[in-house]
């Protein structure tokens, strides 16, 4: 796995680039296969990344939230 | 001491008292605090962002003046006419100074248009309204956090907007109330309370509609310089125009709604974005698919090529024989010992060339190319029957003529030669 993307628009931007240099044909069988192999993985990021928020809308009141950041380690 | 003096203090007093009541009359507009009604007068102090006047009124001036009920209290926006009075005091009574108000309105719309206008480009010569502008909008946050009243349906509304958006992340409240001026410290410790959380990623303030003096709390010096310095991006939507109130100069993005704030705080569409990563995900597919279907053609090419090559011999070969079969008796059997030789090296050539998992195959195309091949050796044709007819020199003769003329010939069988007389023509 190459390296996490930066941010979720970060990641759209580059499928974008990837997509359009694909769709030019001018990427030869090598290149080819390594932007659908880079591709397929920022598709995976951008997939967990709208999972991520596509559960359930969670509210928290401020001290909650301060609460739960204390009990955990993170 | 190198002063003038020293002066009974009582006369400096009165002086005072004479200078001060020669000031001009003047009006000011500020924010009532500190209210107290004595038996003869009203205190007040009039305050905004920086500084303050103790103010008094005789309360039989203040009864003529008729306003509203409830409407001189703790946060209203007055505008006062008066000046300033110094009271000198006695032997006995302390001295005093005030502003001496003897008209009070509540500010109107107008007065508060004005302080807005004078505080906005206060704020803008400081740069402050270019400073969220700036910060980055992270187009899908996790979390964000959301200033408004607890009841209120600016809540329900944002709400609303987010899960238009397929947008189903976590939103921290910080609840604060967002009606009158004294609410803006509230706003502000919410706010910085949310910024301070790192999870927070964008934060949205909003409220509903109403007059300015309802949302002058969004107006607040001190909020907008809060506001305008925090590292997180914040949405306004407060009222139903946008830049009406100082939060919107100050904040990342001004919205008209709460629902216009949830599309600003989520610039993410959820279930558009879902649908143009399946999009992408299948030009990937497609992209993969295409790069290996192109380049089949020629490695099937490829792969058919000894198989080819050899039918491309074999169609040479026959070619060969045909030319060959229809060749004259004479040098034959050099040309067909030549041909043999070139087939030789034709067939090991394409039998070598046909190297492969076919080689069986191959090798019996071959075979039946070597048959077809001696079925026209010029010994096969002697050994059915025929002659061949040689003149003195050993050279193949080919005609009745040619025969005649040479008298003696020599006839070749399968078996041996024998020699002959050519004695007549047949008729």
């Amino acid at each position: 796995m190459t390296e996490k993307p930066e941010s979720y628009e970060v990641a759209v931007e580059r499928l974008e680039q990837i997509i359009d240099r694909l769709d030019s044909g001018q990427a030869g069988l090598r290149e080819t296969l390594e932007l659908c192999r880079e591709g397929r993985e920022l598709v995976a990021y951008c997939a967990a990344e709208l999972d991520a928020v596509g559960e359930g809308l969670k509210e928290l009141n401020l001290d909650e939230l301060a609460a739960r950041l204390e009990g955990s380690p993170s | 001491m190198d002063l003038p003096g020293p002066f009974p203090v009582g006369r400096y007093a009165r002086k005072l008292e004479e200078e001060m009541r020669r000031r001009a009359r003047v009006s000011l507009i500020g924010e009532v605090t500190g209210l107290s009604r004595g038996r003869a007068q009203a205190h007040f102090e009039l305050r905004d962002g920086e500084g303050a006047v103790p103010c008094a009124i005789w309360l039989n001036e203040l009864e003529k003046l008729e306003l509203p009920e409830g409407g001189l209290r703790d946060g209203s926006e007055v505008v006062i006419g008066g000046g300033p009075d110094y009271y000198r005091g006695s032997g006995q009574s302390s001295p005093s100074f005030c502003f001496r108000a003897t008209q009070i309105r509540l500010a109107g719309e107008g007065d508060l248009l004005a302080r807005l206008e004078a505080l906005r480009k206060q704020l803008r010569a400081e740069g402050l309204f270019e400073l969220q502008r700036q910060l980055a909008r992270p187009a899908l946050p996790k979390t964000i956090g959301v200033v408004t009243a607890e009841s209120g349906a600016a809540r329900r509304d944002l709400i609303a907007g987010l899960e238009r958006r397929g947008w189903r992340g976590t939103v921290v409240w910080g609840f604060a109330p967002v009606q009158d001026r004294r609410a803006a410290p509230a706003i502000a410790a919410a706010i910085q309370d949310l910024a301070a959380q790192p999870r927070v990623e964008a934060i949205v303030v909003t409220r509903g509609g109403g007059s300015l003096a309802d949302l002058w709390a969004f107006c607040d010096e001190t909020l907008c310089r809060t506001v305008a310095m925090l590292r997180v991006p914040v949405v306004s939507a407060v009222g139903h125009e946008r830049d009406s109130t100082l939060i919107d100069d100050v904040a990342a993005v001004a919205c008209s709604t709460p629902t216009h704030a949830a599309e600003a705080a989520v610039p993410l569409d959820c279930v558009a974005a879902r649908v143009a990563l399946e999009r992408s995900a299948a030009a990937l597919r497609r992209a993969a698919d295409g790069a290996v279907r192109a380049r089949t053609p020629h490695l099937a090419a490829l792969a058919r090529g000894p198989g080819r090559a050899l039918r491309r011999e074999r169609l040479a070969l026959n070619q060969k024989t045909r030319e060959i079969r229809a060749a004259s008796a004479r040098g034959i059997a050099e040309r067909l010992d030549f041909q043999r030789r070139v087939a030789g090296v034709v067939l090991e050539r394409a039998a070598r060339r046909a190297a492969g998992p076919e080689m069986e195959r191959r090798r019996d195309a071959l075979r039946r190319a070597e048959v077809a091949l001696r079925a026209h050796e010029p010994q096969r044709t002697l050994e059915r029957g025929y002659a061949l007819v040689e003149g003195p020199g050993g050279a193949a003769v080919t005609s009745a003529a040619a025969a005649t003329a040479a008298g003696r010939v020599r006839l070749r069988f399968a078996d041996g030669g024998v020699g002959a007389r050519v004695e007549e023509e047949e008729a």
